[in-house]
């Protein structure tokens, strides 16, 4: 098929592409779906189910640097900043669209390739650049056809990453910027709230990672007047799973040392997934009288991309058990009856959010810096193709457990009760927050969520569930005076 | 810890016995001009006294002062404050640790009295208020501590797994150094990566000695030149060099540690740890830490003495300060933990304060 690189691409109108490539009705098509008709956008047609976006957006995409649609800018940059964002869009309905087109998609990848590059730029420009990336790694992970995509062998450059890349950038991004620890914190005050006075608690995590976040926990349990023997149980991926730092036996031989050195009892016990990635709750081994604790960190930004199948898996396995706490954190997507099956949507509110952690990493560190250009290389790479994954998923799925956007959701369709957030984990965020940029923001949704953003756009959710079968402990202590 | 106030010895908060002659000072501020301090136990022998005498309206200062015999009191303070009782408003109280039972204790009492006397339900109400407004301020003070404790427990954690890695480089390195003059092109770069990702760490364990104010961080970062821009490709292929070659300052780095030094790794591996005596005093950290951000409960940590810097985001970095762990200390702490079944760690005296402190949470 003639494929005209040299097309003229320059030209924002989507018409243009109609006579450069055979596909031309899917363009039309294409470009109606998105209610386009000339090369000057008119901005409120995108708007749609996402009121007040072009806002939004502005808002999110540069704190520094005016928005790319004022004047102030260069004409030049202006027009360079609109061309990404139409070529992103297209680039979404080549690979999501119901007329997908892996060529186009392909040709579209070239040109967002030869006007951006991850390492330099503005925040539009190697926010473009990573997203052509993980476009690119969809397109190579699976052939067109296939809507099976939980294969581990995808096409995954963390993996590339040495250890001391990943040290490096998760210790920057700890200190740049509250994701982690916000999750962290907050889980680990719930645990301590709901296991208060327990002598044995057995914590099931579903992604161990470095095991840090056990760390800050291990410190409160040593401090705290019931002084409970804790058990971690990680769960490991077996043959497909990725190498942060190391294994999880190291992580486990390393939770064991810190514990020896604060004092705190403690043992470290492994359970493998099967090949399939799903969980089996009976490759657990529980011990009778212990408060179970199940944790279950999704998409902090180190985090590695984890199928839904297995996902769920752990989650009505978890269920099964009957835990006295569920502590979940997820990235706070979109998500409502309108949304969920509506992929530009999906897709749009992925490009806020990635916009706006970008510039909550700039508002510490300025934009040329390779500290910054590290955390993402490592990091939000990955965490875009893997959310770029998920909307592909949920796209291209037909399984009725993609109907939920948030698994908290899933949690609660599952029968599991909310756990409200106490006064003092909240005030915990807050003051957390604090050491922090100011535009952190912190609020409560529902009865039992706590979500971090940035400005106003929402990043990332803990929320809290408990069984209705076990006792759960009351969530304020200041209730036990 | 938070305040300079004495508290006058004879009393209890269970000493409900009126007229105590002779009994020690009185609560004084620092202030310029000293106040007196209403606390909870001088203000409920002010109350005792008042319901003596037949209630707010019946008494009078100087019958309230000759009642309540404290030494210190002048006609003035009671004058003051038995208007204010009058009015239903509650003075403002004191609390520190191991006093919240006791106040909010006494506040529950006064509650009772007040709806002895000619108070209204607005007043009640108002005193439930105040009683819940405090709670919420106590539970604040205790979260800050609590969050500073686990944030200095995860940098310790945090020190722990880069150390580790840092010996791992430096296994890595010395076998590398060793292997000889003669390698391959990649080879070379394969090295010299791996000696930057090892200034990539050392820049992170190097907050073992001096560590910038974050604010300054970004002077640091803008003295770095701008990087040629590298193929999309290469970009995602190879982990590139994380400092431009030429042995520039890297961020973070202190100055006795640079680039060139690299070349020895036994150099780069045993950072010269502080001496144990400059870990900073640990208390004046945690005021510090209160210090620097205003928070909602101001006039309960006030103490401004041992601030040095308003940045917000030195407290992030000065916390994890104290807590690293040197890769000698870290093995004498495991030693001498075997010895001691549990007990915590003596050299980090944070860890040893929650457990002296009665408090329930977490």
């Amino acid at each position: 098929m003639a494929l005209a690189i040299n097309n003229p691409f320059n030209d924002i109108a989507l018409s243009n592409y109609s006579t450069s490539t055979n596909n031309s009705d899917d363009h039309r098509h294409l470009a109606g779906n998105w209610n386009y008709s000339s090369p000057i956008v008119d901005w409120e047609t995108f708007s749609g189910t996402h009121n007040d976006f072009l806002d939004v957006f502005d808002s999110t995409i540069c704190i520094e640097n005016p928005p790319f649609l004022t004047e102030d800018r260069d004409e030049e940059d202006e027009f360079k900043g609109l061309r990404l964002y139409h070529l992103l869009i297209a680039a979404a309905d080549a690979v999501f669209g119901d007329h997908k087109s892996c060529d186009l998609a392909h040709v579209i990848l070239v040109r967002l390739n030869e006007l951006v590059s991850p390492s330099h730029g503005t925040n539009l420009e190697r926010l473009t650049a990573y997203y052509a990336q993980a476009f690119q790694d969809l397109l190579d992970s699976a052939p067109v056809s296939n809507k099976t995509h939980h294969h581990n062998h995808h096409i995954h450059h963390r993996d590339d990453h040495t250890p001391t890349d990943f040290l490096a950038a998760f210790q920057l991004l700890q200190e740049m910027s509250p994701y982690v620890k916000f999750g962290h914190f907050t889980a680990n005050q719930a645990i301590l709230e709901a296991v208060a006075e327990d002598r044995r608690v057995h914590i099931v995590d579903y992604d161990i990672m470095e095991g840090i976040q056990w760390a800050s926990l291990m410190q409160a349990f040593v401090s705290s007047p019931s002084a409970p023997h804790l058990r971690i149980t990680a769960i490991s991926r077996g043959a497909n799973g990725r190498r942060s730092i190391g294994t999880v036996q190291e992580t486990g031989r390393r939770l064991v040392a810190f514990a020896a050195s604060i004092g705190q009892p403690f043992s470290f016990h492994q359970c493998k997934l099967d090949s399939d990635e799903s969980f089996r709750p009976s490759g657990l081994k529980l011990v009778k009288g212990e408060a179970l604790v199940v944790n279950c960190m999704l998409h902090l930004p180190h985090f590695s991309y984890r199928s839904p199948e297995s996902i769920a898996s752990f989650l009505s396995g978890a269920k099964s058990l009957s835990p006295r706490i569920v502590t979940l954190v997820e990235e706070e997507i979109g998500h409502g009856p309108t949304i969920d099956g509506d992929y530009k949507v999906q897709f749009l509110d992925s490009l806020e959010r990635y916009s706006a952690i970008y510039d909550s990493l700039e508002a510490v560190i300025p934009m040329k810096n390779r500290a910054r250009a590290l955390v993402e290389r490592v990091f939000l790479g990955p965490r875009i193709s893997a959310t770029l994954r998920r909307i592909g998923q949920r796209r291209w799925s037909t399984a009725a457990m993609e109907e939920n956007c948030l698994w908290g959701e899933k949690l609660e369709k599952m029968g599991l009760k909310t756990v409200k957030i106490s006064f003092a984990n909240h005030c915990q965020a807050r003051l957390l927050l604090g050491l922090f940029n100011d535009g952190y923001r912190v609020e409560e949704l529902g009865n039992n969520k706590l979500v971090l953003g940035w400005k106003s756009k929402r990043l990332l959710s803990v929320s809290i569930w408990g069984s209705s079968t076990s006792s759960s402990s009351s969530s304020s202590l200041s209730d036990s005076e | 810890m938070f305040h300079a106030t004495k508290k006058p010895s004879s009393m209890t908060s269970h000493d409900r016995q009126m007229c105590v002659q002779g009994d020690s000072g009185l609560v004084l501020t620092t202030d310029p001009k000293p106040r007196l301090r209403w606390t909870v136990e001088l203000h409920e022998r002010f109350v005792d006294a008042v319901t003596q005498l037949g209630g707010p309206d019946k008494a009078t200062p100087k019958t309230i002062m000759r009642v309540m015999g404290v030494k210190g009191l002048t006609l003035y303070h009671l004058k003051s404050h038995l208007q204010k009782f009058r009015l239903g408003k509650q003075p403002h109280k004191e609390f520190n640790d191991q006093s919240i039972k006791d106040g909010i204790r006494a506040s529950a009492l006064e509650l009772q009295r007040n709806s002895g006397s000619s108070s209204t339900l607005m007043d009640r109400s108002m005193n439930e208020m105040h009683m819940e407004v405090q709670r919420r301020l106590h539970e604040q003070i205790e979260v800050q501590r609590h969050l500073q404790l686990r944030i200095e427990a995860q940098g310790k954690y945090m020190q722990s797994i880069l150390e580790k890695a840092c010996q791992t480089l430096a296994g890595e390195n010395m076998a590398a150094a060793t292997a000889g003059p003669f390698k391959t092109t990649s080879n070379n770069m394969g090295t010299t990566t791996s000696l930057v990702s090892d200034a990539a760490i050392k820049d992170f364990i190097s907050p073992h000695h001096t560590f910038p104010p974050f604010q300054d961080m970004n002077n640091l970062f803008n003295s770095e030149p701008p990087p040629p821009p590298p193929p999309l490709i290469d970009c995602l292929k190879k982990p590139s060099p994380f400092i431009s070659g030429a042995g520039k300052t890297p961020i973070f780095w202190p100055d006795d540690l640079r680039l060139q030094d690299l070349g020895t790794p036994s150099a780069t591996l045993a950072p010269a740890p502080p001496p144990i005596g400059g870990a900073p005093d640990l208390d004046s950290l945690q005021l510090e830490m209160y210090e620097s951000k205003p928070p909602p409960p101001t006039p309960l940590l006030a103490v401004g003495n041992n601030v040095m810097n308003e940045k917000k985001f030195d407290m992030t970095l000065k916390l994890e300060r104290p807590s690293p762990p040197r890769s000698g200390h870290s093995d004498e702490r495991l030693n001498s933990n075997n010895n001691n079944n549990g007990m915590a760690n003596n050299n980090n005296p944070t860890m040893l304060q929650p457990q002296g402190r009665n408090s329930s949470f977490g």
